[in-house]
């Protein structure tokens, strides 16, 4: 919640305070513009999923072939949700927001990855 | 008579819920809502209803809203308790039937988890985070709300099972096959599923709100190694959740698929795999059992520093080891089902990194110690549970260290010496935990202290009541008694031990029924808090007075130091000298009907898509479309309080200058 008295501009704040190594996070507060991007990224979301979805129900390829591409439109999903969805790009002061991305990658490679090993009962004998 | 009549009376009344218990309830509900609404609209009270409380985004509102949802709930869990320790005080008794059962201890325990300690954990955070961190609220206080009525609609659809259409009967982790329509039709595991998937959005969007809030919107001066252990925990326990409960959410709606739609994701026919249900459920199961316990790490740490008159021993390590819980806790969820059989590598590399939890947890331990050393230590009851709370969790985690042996975990896996362990844990770590951060912060968000003799009696009432009714669990389950059985036989020598245990719960519902009439009593007659810190407190919230002002803080102060109201005080300093001339317009969020609608709506839709009748779920998503794309294009989601009424407020407060 800020002071209403002292506004600055964004491009001043920015100056203020922002981390300067990280540059390609510039704010891009309040951005009066057609949502384009959003409307290109949702039906882009729907059209990965459907992608997805089709290729799994329609056996339409050889096993390793479906799993390199779906996993191929998975992490094309994730990056658009990020990207267009979640203002990975947007931020003032430190990047809080990239601190929880590295977690992700290593909480959810831990879990997939020690999953596949769990399930594939295939650790000795069972 | 249309013919529709008889299906709905036989599918919303069928015969399971017919019972003559359960129609005493039904009348006992029916007249209490009576009482409710006669009341409200003889006081007049809708709209100060309406007004103050279902719309509010105050945090300190919603903290209240969680407290009291959680006190129902815990009444809930513990009658459900009783009804269990009930059945199984002699054997062969039949007080309840098989299927009645199993329905009360899924119940029992999805309430206590879910719907108890996780509502009465949030009242916490709602309460005490914003005012420890010198904020104003939380960061998202619109989502707040959303997440407060997504919990609450998510716990009325869970609620009403057991008079609707009948209660589920899996277990709190309902497993499948169980779970398929196969063996288990009928609208039960319906509610289970989708209320958690409800309860479970708004559990995730609090963890997102409240990890920004403890990011972003701390006080100047108040770096990550000068947030209060409780603020530790909290952004911690966020952390957990934002990547526990995503698997559990996938794991329940693919169980529901399997059972609305026709998928075979968990059932036996079809190259469905319910193992992977297993894997899924404790992948969210274990870091939850975390979640559960973390926050109430946090109150310990203030309560224990506090109280004793020192700083927190050692706080650099205390952060270290609750970051390193947090990465552990996603790394030892195969204890839950070592006995599946994944293998002996799985199950030894799992046994040790469960064992390795137990190192950062003894170094807290110890630090609790030694914080107390040669404190001058007040025995209040916030206190009291502190120093409960070690020995009994000490008990908690050494029976867990022995279940993570893998040998003896296939002998003692689902016998009550794991149901004796995990009440250990759950009853001395989070219900202490839980009930010391209500003693002690309740002055804050009521204004008045709880009765403090009193609250000793429900105190000792408490850890007898739980070591009388626990240590007989852990002989029982050596003898051989499983979980989850609804009678035994004479002849196996279980019964003197169950007569013993089933005493312990009654003193523990006893407890309850003080711990009411305290909070009641209190309530009335309690004694004021007018200086705001009672108990001469360390951090900031105990520089506000109680109750809080809308907007906390008029001016954000400026942290130099750890415990930053307790350095203040020692230089003499004050927040109540304000001047005039340092007041200005503060920007508030606006009150909002959207988190109540979208709750009421999602409710709307889990309750067509338990009976599978599809027009009432549409009509539900319909209101969910509507409501979020309102809110979407509100803008005018704010107001401005003006500087003029604040330093009225805090002239008539006292702390302002001149
Ligand atoms: C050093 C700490 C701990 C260790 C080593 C530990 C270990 C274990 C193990 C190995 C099991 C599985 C036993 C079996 O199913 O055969 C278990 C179950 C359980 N633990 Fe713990 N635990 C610890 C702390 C906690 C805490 C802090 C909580 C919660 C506040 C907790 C709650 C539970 C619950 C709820 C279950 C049973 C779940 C079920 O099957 O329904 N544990 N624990
Ligand atoms: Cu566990």
């Amino acid at each position: 919640m800020s002071e209403s008295e002292q506004s600055i501009t964004v491009d001043e704040a920015y100056e203020q305070d922002n981390d300067k190594s990280i540059k390609f996070l510039r704010p891009r507060f309040h951005a009066e513009a057609f949502p384009t991007v959003q409307i290109f990224g949702y039906v882009g979301s729907l059209v990965l999923t459907f992608a997805a979805y089709f290729l799994v129900m329609n056996h339409v390829l050889p096993v390793l072939a479906l799993l390199i591409i779906i996993l191929t439109l998975a992490a094309l999903q994730a990056a658009l949700q990020l990207g267009v969805f979640m203002h990975v790009q947007e931020g003032r002061g430190m990047a809080w927001q990239i601190i929880p991305l590295y977690l992700v990658f290593l909480i959810a490679f831990g879990m997939v990855g020690m999953s596949i090993w769990i399930m594939l009962f295939k650790s000795g004998v069972s | 008579m249309p013919s529709f009549v008889p299906y709905l009376v036989h599918t919303l009344f069928p015969p399971t819920v017919r019972l003559p218990d359960i129609l005493l309830i039904d009348f006992g509900l029916i007249c209490a809502g009576i009482g409710v609404i006669v009341l409200l609209t003889k006081t007049r009270r809708w709209g100060w209803l309406w007004n103050d409380w279902l719309t509010t985004v105050d945090h300190k509102k919603i903290a209240i809203l969680y407290l009291i949802a959680a006190l129902v709930m815990l009444m809930r869990g513990g009658i459900d308790a009783l009804m269990l320790r009930a059945q199984l005080a002699l054997p062969t008794t039949h007080f309840m039937p098989a299927s009645q059962y199993d329905e009360v201890f899924t119940t029992h325990g999805t309430i206590m988890v879910f719907f108890m300690g996780m509502p009465f954990i949030f009242a916490l955070f709602n309460a005490v985070v914003p005012l420890m961190i010198g904020a104003r609220d939380v960061a998202f206080p619109r989502l707040n709300a959303m997440s407060y009525w997504l919990f609450a609609f998510g716990a009325i659809l869970f609620n009403i099972s057991f008079v609707i259409g009948g209660s589920p009967n899996a277990g709190w982790t309902a497993y499948p096959p169980y779970t398929g329509l196969a063996f288990n039709p009928g609208p039960g595991e319906n509610y289970y599923f989708l209320a958690l998937i409800i309860a479970g959005m708004g559990t995730t969007m609090t963890g997102i709100n409240f990890l920004v809030t403890t990011l972003k919107m701390r006080a100047p001066g108040m770096s990550l190694m000068k947030m209060p252990m409780f603020v530790w925990s909290t952004m911690v326990t966020s952390a957990l959740i934002l990547f526990a409960f995503p698997p559990l959410t996938v794991a329940l709606a693919m169980s529901l698929f399997d059972r609305l739609f026709g998928s075979h994701f968990f059932t036996l026919a079809r190259g469905g795999m319910p193992m992977m249900y297993v894997n899924l459920f404790w992948l969210f199961g274990h870091p939850e059992v975390y979640i559960l316990i973390i926050p109430l790490f946090g109150v310990f740490s203030e309560v224990v520093a506090t109280f004793s008159k020192k700083m927190l021993f050692g706080y650099p390590v205390m952060v270290a080891s609750i970051v390193a819980i947090m990465f552990l806790a996603y790394g030892t969820w195969v204890h839950h089902f070592f006995t599946m059989g994944a293998g002996p590598a799985v199950n030894a590399f799992f046994g040790l990194s469960t064992m390795l939890i137990a190192i950062p947890t003894g170094v807290k331990i110890f630090n609790w110690i030694f914080t107390m050393w040669g404190g001058r230590i007040q025995t209040t009851t916030a206190m009291l549970y502190q120093m409960a709370f070690i020995p009994v969790f000490m008990v908690g985690g050494a029976t867990g260290i022995l279940l993570a042996v893998v040998p003896a975990d296939y002998q003692l896996h689902n016998s009550y010496f794991l149901v004796a362990h995990f009440h250990n844990v759950l009853i001395g770590g989070t219900l202490f935990g839980l009930l010391s951060g209500l003693y002690y912060w309740w002055p804050k968000m009521f204004g008045m202290k709880l009765n403090e003799t009193q609250g000793k009696w429900a105190f000792w009432l408490f850890l007898i009541g739980f070591w009388v009714t626990f240590l007989p669990q852990y002989l029982l389950g050596l003898k051989g008694m499983t979980r989850r059985m609804y009678t035994y036989p004479l002849g196996f020598g279980w019964h003197d031990l169950n007569v013993i245990s089933t005493f312990g719960a009654f003193i523990m519902g006893a407890a309850f029924v003080v711990l009411v009439y305290n909070i009641v009593w209190s309530l009335l007659y309690g004694e004021r808090d007018l200086t705001g810190d009672p108990w001469d407190g360390r951090t900031l919230e105990w520089s506000l007075p109680s109750p809080v002002p809308e907007y906390n803080f008029p001016r954000i102060p400026v942290v130099h130091d750890r415990d930053a109201w307790w350095a203040m005080k020692q230089k003499g300093q004050s927040l109540a000298d304000l001047r005039p001339e340092d007041v200005h317009d503060v920007e508030m969020p606006k009150n909002s009907p959207i988190p109540f609608l979208l709750g009421a709506s999602f409710f709307v839709l889990g309750f067509g898509m338990t009976f599978a009748w599809w027009p009432i779920a549409i009509i539900g998503f319909v209101g969910i479309i509507l409501c979020l794309l309102f809110s979407g294009f509100d803008y005018n989601d704010h107001h401005h309080l003006k500087a003029d009424a604040i330093r009225q407020t805090e002239a008539t407060l006292g702390r302002l200058q001149g």
